[in-house]
């Protein structure tokens, strides 16, 4: 299969959905003419003009407002703010308007749009403009949480995202987008809410979601090395959440360590311990492990960055300790 | 639609259907049979009604927390609305419950109002935008009080709105207060002058005089309609109550009360129908009495509704 990048996966998704459905709309700062400033919306522009691809004012709350509102009336927009982090700038629109209204208006009414969200530490981007604030959504229902960790599922994971009649919140990690790897050409579409093991393993379950997946693949190679066989459980996101999935997981291994790039505190795998210990518990061997980066705001200062966000040898350590 | 005798008997009629629409909620409230939780909105009828009087059925409406004249211009029935505020299946969200916000009717356009003053704001650019898009000629008109119009959403709604002639009529009912605090102590400079800044054509009307709101309305929606871009109306109008149901209203003295109670929009638009001798005493009198019983027919056919149990929390959360 042809290999692109996880940055023109996403790019080829909007492109197939626009032409798709004429209804599908793209809308945030500097996605016209540029191209956006990591170049994710290259071309859609060009190819399907100002009516479809929007360059908004630097407006948060209208890049998510205004979406709400179109996507009630008939349209449905792919809302972009530039970074994660400026979801505290669209706080209301996003955590009340995008995830709350139908519910709110009795169903009546849909909101079918995707506000993608690029996230995550790059080196250097200091603290507000490194997050991954994913978790911040779980406690407000309404909206899906998806996070796709390779090319394949970010094209077919953002498809049915546009497609979905309801909100979803896709969050992309900057340090992915130069990634490449096999992907589908044409209607690829991976279903909302379906975890995903990215390595079958017998000894450890590793959950993890967006890049902290390919962190927990590259310790798990060097566990394997040791004679381990670790199980990699991609969830694809937080909303649905696969619990079936990682219970099973559990089931098979006894071992269960969590891996999310967000501060530890507070995270998606406070939620996914707090559910595998409610449901699980007698599955488990040994207690849940978390990794998370550290319990701070990111440095600017690169090298600081790398010893605040989770490592391999994090993860391989965890592993180490779990099975020791 | 120019102003008839017809539209203005119409506005009329549908100003003192709201107010008593309104009298009859407060009673249910009374009867403790509805939550406590309603800003009432005597004293912005000629506003809400008059403003809303010049919008198609088809176009969008996002209303505010000051009482339910809006809404009922735009063709809510009396029921549903009855129905939203007991919680029963018979309202407009099938027992949700909708006190303050949360009425919605999306074949008249109706889409809503935000319950963090503001936000109805840029769902209203959007809907602007989107009628846009889909060349629909569908014009959103937007209500909000002073107090909201200082929120940051405005800026940037209005900004959307401005740079893209978008077809949104904002309406600011100023009544002079944000609970209790006076909009003079709140604001710099005027809202109607503000619209220039934003590219937005601003008006200034006496929201007391419904009339007077129909034309200026009728102008600004029609400039929308026809991709003239949108407008800012800054009506001045009074709070006859409280700012909630039960609020005593004692940040406000004696005089000022006073001097409110005489700008009442629905007396005084009586007076110009019979004065311009547009309408008869009786004639007058037999509309107030069929709007009475229409209140009267409907509170009885709400009050049949029944309140969903608990598993009507986890309904149309997901489609
Ligand atoms: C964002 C937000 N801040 C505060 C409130 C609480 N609140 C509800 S109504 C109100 C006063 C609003 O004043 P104004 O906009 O002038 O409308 P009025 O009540 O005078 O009609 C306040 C402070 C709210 N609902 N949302
Ligand atoms: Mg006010």
């Amino acid at each position: 299969m042809r290999e692109i990048t996880y940055m023109q996966a996403i790019n080829e998704a909007m492109a197939e959905e626009m032409e798709r459905d004429e209804r599908v709309i793209l809308m945030g700062e500097d996605v016209g003419a540029m191209g956006g400033i990591f170049g994710v919306t290259t071309g859609l522009f060009d190819r399907f003009g100002p009516d479809r691809v929007l360059d908004t004012p630097i407006s948060e709350m209208f890049i998510v407002g205004g979406a709400v509102g179109a996507a009630m009336t008939g349209l449905r927009p792919i809302a972009e703010l530039q970074f994660a982090d400026f979801i505290w700038n669209a706080a209301d629109e996003t955590y009340a308007k995008m995830s709350k209204w139908r519910y709110m208006h009795g169903g009546q009414v849909t909101v079918p749009m995707v506000l993608r969200l690029p996230e995550g530490a790059t080196g250097g981007g200091g603290a507000e403009h490194s997050g991954c604030p994913e978790a911040s959504m779980l406690p407000h229902p309404g909206a899906h949480i998806v996070v796709p960790s390779t090319p394949a599922d970010a094209k077919g994971l953002l498809k049915s995202a546009i497609r979905s009649d309801d909100p979803v919140a896709f969050f992309e990690h900057k340090m992915l987008y130069a990634t490449k790897g096999p992907v589908p050409e044409g209607d690829h579409l991976v279903p909302i809410g379906k975890a995903d093991i990215k390595r079958p393993g017998t000894d450890v379950t590793v959950v993890a979601w967006g890049r902290m997946v390919s962190l927990a693949l590259q310790a798990a190679d060097r566990a394997a090395a040791d004679g381990h066989e670790v199980e990699v459980l991609d969830t694809r996101g937080l909303r649905p959440l696969d619990v079936p999935a990682i219970l099973a997981s559990v089931e098979k291994t006894g071992r269960l360590l969590i891996v999310q790039e967000a501060p530890k505190s507070g995270g998606g795998a406070s939620e996914i311990a707090a559910i595998v210990a409610e449901e699980g518990l007698d599955l488990l061997e040994a207690p849940i492990r978390r990794i998370g980066a550290a319990d701070v705001p990111i440095p600017q200062n690169a090298e600081l960055e790398r010893f605040a966000i989770p490592t391999v040898d994090d993860v391989q350590v965890a592993i180490k300790e779990l099975l020791a | 639609m120019a102003l008839t005798t017809d539209t203005k008997k119409d506005i009329y009629r549908t100003m003192f259907l709201a107010q008593a629409w309104e009298q009859a909620l407060l009673r249910l409230m009374d009867e403790n049979l509805a939550p406590a939780s309603y800003h009432p909105g005597r004293g912005s009828e000629g506003t809400e009604v008059a403003a809303t009087a010049a919008l198609r059925p088809d176009d969008y409406l996002l209303y505010d927390h000051r009482g339910m004249a809006h809404i009922i211009a735009k063709g809510v029935s009396l029921v549903e609305l009855f129905g939203d505020f007991l919680g029963n299946d018979l309202g407009t969200t099938g027992g949700l419950g909708a006190g303050i916000v949360h009425v919605c009717k999306p074949e008249l356009g109706v889409l809503g109002q935000s319950g963090t003053l503001g936000g109805s704001q840029l769902i209203a650019a959007g809907a602007a935008l989107s009628s846009k898009l889909r060349h629909t000629e569908q014009v959103t008109m937007c209500f909000f009080g002073d107090g909201a119009a200082n929120r940051g959403t405005f800026h940037e709604a209005a900004n959307a709105a401005g740079a893209w002639k978008l077809p949104l009529v904002f309406v600011v009912q100023n009544n002079g207060w944000a609970v209790s605090v006076p909009t003079s102590y709140s604001t710099g400079g005027t809202f109607h002058d503000r619209a220039i800044g934003y590219g937005m054509t601003g008006y200034e009307v006496d929201g007391q005089d419904p009339f007077a709101v129909y034309e200026v309305a009728e102008e600004a929606v029609e400039r929308a309609r026809s991709g003239g871009g949108p407008s800012l109306i800054e009506a001045h109008t009074v709070r006859l109550t409280g700012h909630y149901a039960s609020d005593p209203d004692g940040y406000r003295s004696a005089e000022v009360r006073a001097a409110y109670a005489e700008k009442d929009p629905i007396v005084k638009a009586r007076l110009m129908l019979l004065e311009q001798g547009l309408a008869t005493e009786d004639e007058l009198r037999g509309m107030e009495q069929t709007a009475l019983d229409e209140v009267q027919t409907a509170r009885d056919k709400a009050l049949t509704g029944t309140k969903p149990g608990a598993e009507r929390l986890h309904q149309r959360v997901y489609v």
